[in-house]
């Protein structure tokens, strides 16, 4: 080989490594990691990506110089010269590769163990994932159940999931932590969340028609505030007063992922708007609480016209006790009369 | 045809002593279609009467049994697929040597049963890309879904139907028999035999595809609506919980996936038993290698996404629980079944492109295969390390966790005999003298779309990293990677090249350079996008997402309408080429491989004498370099005759 080609063989791969690089350093990745675990992944992530420019541009620059250089005139019909192979160079394609890929492969597995490791002090959560909603509950608190994830900031969290229906999986971009749930089984995961902030829980296993709208949100607290909530939630749910517990339940099974109720803050348009009960009541013909009570339990018995049937998970009249079940029933009465 | 025909006798078939209706054909493949539908459900009546399970007409077990099994069955019966062997079963007479299902003389040939591998090879290739319009069709659909958030055009269940059966058609009625159909024309020649080894079984294969297609299809219009649970079909979700469309999907994969081992195992046979003298294993064109390769994967792999589709089905169908946790199965036991099958089967849809690639590549570039010899090796060394890395997809399923460590490993490792091929074929094009005809653009622009591919999978490979992408539109980027950019762009490469041997006449090079630019463009604005949404944290198979994606989706959508418009540029091409491009001579491309040495297309036993194999099929540049001795052809007389 010539100098000159050498040179030039070269030049195609700075530009063509320098475009990969600028691809992968201008847009935004990975999002901002807000756990521990996130942020272990991240030199892992660009380990591997500059491996792989290196290759692309080596490969990139390798066919660029050859189409431009070695292009064929219309009637040159010869031949090129018959190289059958060098093995000196089949080894080192073989060989390097193979330490490339060796060397990602034990930096990932200490990645991983690193990431698995608990820390002291655990908090638990236990997860219950349903279509098409999550649940929350802190055996350290009494079994108290929500629809929103909260955590402290700096301490080891260690989910523990079941689902109930079908597989669904735990997902939280930022702490880049993902997780199926598996009926019959019970699955883990494990985050330290490192930044406080809201964050989204996205289902990202196929889990039936609601599959897209299956989310709630992460919420990362100081210590502080993650103690006050929990306390001050115990005490909201076994409230004496129907509205309070009414409104606990409504927001610990996410019913305003999907539906509109003012009186709770939700503006979904998944399924009917709550407001607007009492009048859809009369379309069905079926006396206001009984109505409700039904439209919970059994979803499918009436599905109001312009939205799709078995969207509306059956499961909530096994899910709810009759306590929780009369509240939301009770709290839906009476804000949809309000609003 | 011609007068090798003559050669052969006509077989007692059609010697038109019987009535029209009995005539094996698409008349006696109405009625029996619908007698043997018949037959099951009133099979499944009666057992139900007999055995007092109310209500008697249950339509699940009856639309499995009538409709996708036994129809089925009576559709093949009627076309005439068994009629050889049903004849020689009752003992009337029949003849080993009976041809006369052997050639075509005019297009309506292709609607029949055809024993000639190369008429199954285009009744194979048709049948895939019209496949491939309605699975891109589907696509468009759900882009045209995706381009705003919330939900726009179609129900939940429709949508999800799109998706799944997109992929089902893609997967099992493109990629993989397209790859097959290619081989199909083009092993027998190379290997310089008269036919694949089971001429009839290969038919059989063939005719069971539009079976399989036309039920994945028409999961569309039963009550419940199409399948909606993914090509992967996932338990519980496809089983217990979801309408009668997922029978339909149940049972479409088995009978793609009978065609599938059928036609292994006849290429298998083939390849072993049927190469022409002095082909050694150290001789076959590197296209033998790859679906020899892909064969083994086939009849070894296939059979586990068979058994996972029957217990699914069972589960569905028949309250079985070998996958329902309500019931002491366990859900994992399907994906551990099914990627069995289904990781294999993503080389069984890039190994054959291998091959493909590395005959364009070869003939264009002008010079010998790089490594050879280690080509082919890595093949092998795919199929080997290919059955040890199933688990890579079920890294957050909950599986055991100490599984991952190791199937890290295996993944990893496969790169390597996947990076030697791609080095070889650089080596193979650096100081050749390089033509840029449709077929090398195609597989040059397939050796930079699959390093693409190939390097996010090693990312994915990574376990932390495949943790926070899994389920994310990175997967779908670097599936469409490395099965568009990879597989598609081969088949077309493959399509282009053994155009003119297959019809006889030349495409338009114009059209096809500009088919593969809008190709080439339009596939990287569709899907290069796709990895950053999923990396920032947009999970797949969904109708509606973050507003925050709104933009790029919005783009993605776009480019993928002018990806999919540049489909009309090629099937202009190809039926205005095929009707009345110009003839084409027997070796356009210069190539050394058999197939060339013969005419185009080629005689209807493909070589009046067996040729003689005398040395390595890609000597370019050696000067007196010979890779067969053929007889002086009778067929280059007529040749003579047709091309002024």
């Amino acid at each position: 080989m010539r100098r000159g080609s050498i040179a030039s063989l070269l030049g195609i791969g700075v530009v063509a490594g320098g475009c990969a690089a600028a691809v992968a350093l201008a847009l935004p990745w990975l999002p901002t990691p807000a756990s521990d675990e996130a942020g272990r992944i991240k030199p892992l992530f660009w380990f591997v990506i500059v491996i792989c420019i290196v290759v692309f541009a080596l490969v990139i620059a390798v066919m660029l110089y050859s189409i431009t250089h070695f292009r064929a005139a219309p009637d040159d019909d010869s031949d090129g010269p018959p190289v059958h192979g060098h093995t000196g160079l089949e080894i080192v394609w073989t060989l390097i590769p193979t330490l490339l890929v060796t060397s990602i492969g034990i930096f990932s597995a200490i990645v991983l163990s690193r990431n698995d490791a608990l820390g002291a002090n655990v908090l638990r959560v236990n997860v219950t994932a349903q279509q098409f909603a999550w649940s929350f509950s802190y055996p350290d608190a009494k079994g108290l159940t929500s629809g929103t994830l909260r955590l402290p900031v700096n301490r080891s969290v260690l989910l523990t999931f079941t689902a109930k229906d079908v597989i669904h999986s735990f997902w939280v971009p930022e702490f880049s932590q993902k997780q199926d749930t598996v009926p019959g089984i019970t699955t883990s995961v494990h985050i330290t969340p490192n930044r406080v902030g809201t964050f989204p829980v996205i289902c990202t296993e196929l889990c039936g028609l609601g599959h897209s709208v299956m989310r709630t949100q992460a919420i990362v607290m100081s210590p502080a505030a993650f103690e006050k909530w929990l306390h001050g939630q115990a005490k909201a749910v076994s409230s004496p007063s129907s509205d309070v517990a009414g409104a606990a339940v409504f927001k610990n099974n996410q019913c305003g992922a999907c539906h509109t109720l003012k009186a709770a803050g939700a503006s979904a348009a998944t399924g009917p708007d709550l407001d607007t009960l009492p009048a859809l009541a009369q379309g069905a013909g079926t006396p206001l609480e009984e109505f409700v009570r039904q439209s919970i339990v059994d979803p499918n018995a009436y599905v109001q016209k312009g939205y799709p049937r078995n969207v509306m998970p059956a499961t909530y009249g096994k899910a709810l006790s009759k306590q929780e079940l009369d509240a939301l029933v009770q709290y839906l009465i009476s804000s949809s009369k309000k609003g | 045809m011609t007068a090798t025909t003559v050669d052969h006798e006509v077989g007692p078939r059609s010697s038109g002593a019987r009535h029209y209706l009995l005539h094996a054909g698409w008349i006696r493949a109405l009625w029996m279609t619908a007698l043997f539908g018949a037959f099951g459900f009133g099979l499944v009546v009666l057992l139900r009467w007999w055995g007092d399970w109310q209500p008697v007409l249950n339509w699940t077990p009856l639309v499995l049994v009538s409709v996708l099994v036994c129809a089925p069955l009576g559709f093949l019966a009627g076309l005439g697929t068994f009629d050889y062997w049903a004849a020689y079963a009752i003992g009337s007479p029949t003849r080993p040597d009976d041809h006369s299902s052997h050639g075509a003389t005019s297009w309506k040939d292709y609607f029949k049963v055809n024993t000639d591998h190369k008429v199954i090879g285009i009744q194979y290739l048709v049948t895939t890309v019209v496949f491939f319009i309605l699975g891109g069709m589907l696509a468009l659909l759900v882009r045209a879904e995706l381009a705003k958030p919330g939900t726009q055009y179609f129900d939940p269940q429709t949508y999800n139907g799109l998706f799944s059966v997109h992929a089902s058609l893609m997967i099992f009625l493109f990629v993989i028999p397209a790859f097959a159909g290619l081989a199909n024309f083009a092993v027998p020649l190379m290997l310089g035999a008269a036919d694949m080894a089971f001429p009839r079984l290969n038919a059989l294969s063939f005719w069971l595809l539009p079976i399989a297609g036309i039920m994945m299809l028409s999961s569309f219009v039963v009550p419940g609506g199409a399948f909606a649970c993914g090509w992967t079909g996932y338990v519980p979700l496809c089983s217990t919980h979801q309408p009668l469309g997922a029978v339909f999907f149940n049972q479409g994969v088995q009978w793609a996936g009978a065609s599938s081992i059928m036609t292994a195992l006849n290429f298998l046979v083939t390849i072993i038993t049927m190469r022409a003298p002095g082909m050694t294993f150290w001789r076959m064109p590197l296209l033998v290698w790859a679906n020899f390769t892909t064969s083994l994967l086939v009849v070894v792999a296939t059979p586990f996404i068979a058994g996972s589709q029957f217990f699914s089905m069972f589960d569905h169908v028949m309250h079985t629980a070998f996958f329902d946790p309500g019931n002491g199965g366990y859900a994992l036991g399907y994906q551990h079944i099914f990627w069995f099958y289904s990781h294999p089967a993503v080389y069984i849809m890039m190994l054959p492109g291998f091959g493909i690639v590395s005959e364009v590549i070869a003939v264009f570039s002008r010079k010998p295969i790089f490594g050879y010899r280690l080509m082919a090796l890595s093949l092998m060394a795919i199929v080997v390390l290919g059955f040890s890395v199933w688990a890579h997809h079920m890294f957050v399923s909950g599986m055991a966790s100490y599984l991952r460590v190791p199937m890290m490993i295996t993944t990893l490792l496969i790169a390597v005999p996947t990076g030697i091929k791609i080095f070889s074929w650089l080596a193979t094009i650096w100081e050749g003298k390089l033509h840029f005809n449709t077929p090398m653009l195609f597989a040059l622009g397939f050796l930079s779309m699959f390093v693409i591919g190939g390097l996010s999978g090693v990312m994915l490979g990574a376990v932390p990293i495949d943790i926070h992408v899994s389920d994310t539109y990175f997967i779908v980027a670097h599936i469409h990677y490395v099965l568009f950019g990879g597989s598609v762009f081969t088949i077309f490469a493959g399509m282009y090249y053994w155009f003119p041997k297959m019809t006889g006449r030349m495409y338009n090079e114009r059209l096809g350079k500009l088919h593969f630019w809008l190709v080439f463009v339009g596939f990287n604005l569709t899907f290069f996008p796709m990895h950053l949404v999923g990396m920032e944290g947009m999970p797949r198979r969904v109708a509606d997402y973050a507003p925050k994606f709104a933009n790029l989706n919005m783009f993605i959508s776009l480019a993928s309408f002018g990806l999919g418009a540049s489909t009309i540029v090629f099937l202009y091409n190809m039926i205005t080429s095929w009707r009345s491009g110009p003839i084409a001579p027997s070796n356009p491309w210069r190539g050394m491989t058999l197939e060339w040495q013969v005419s185009s297309p080629p005689p209807i036993f493909n070589f009046d004498e067996i040729p003689q194999v005398v040395g390595s099929p890609y000597e370019y540049g050696v000067p007196g370099a010979q890779h067969a001795i053929l007889a002086p052809a009778r067929s280059k007389e007529i040749e003579e005759v047709t091309v002024p």
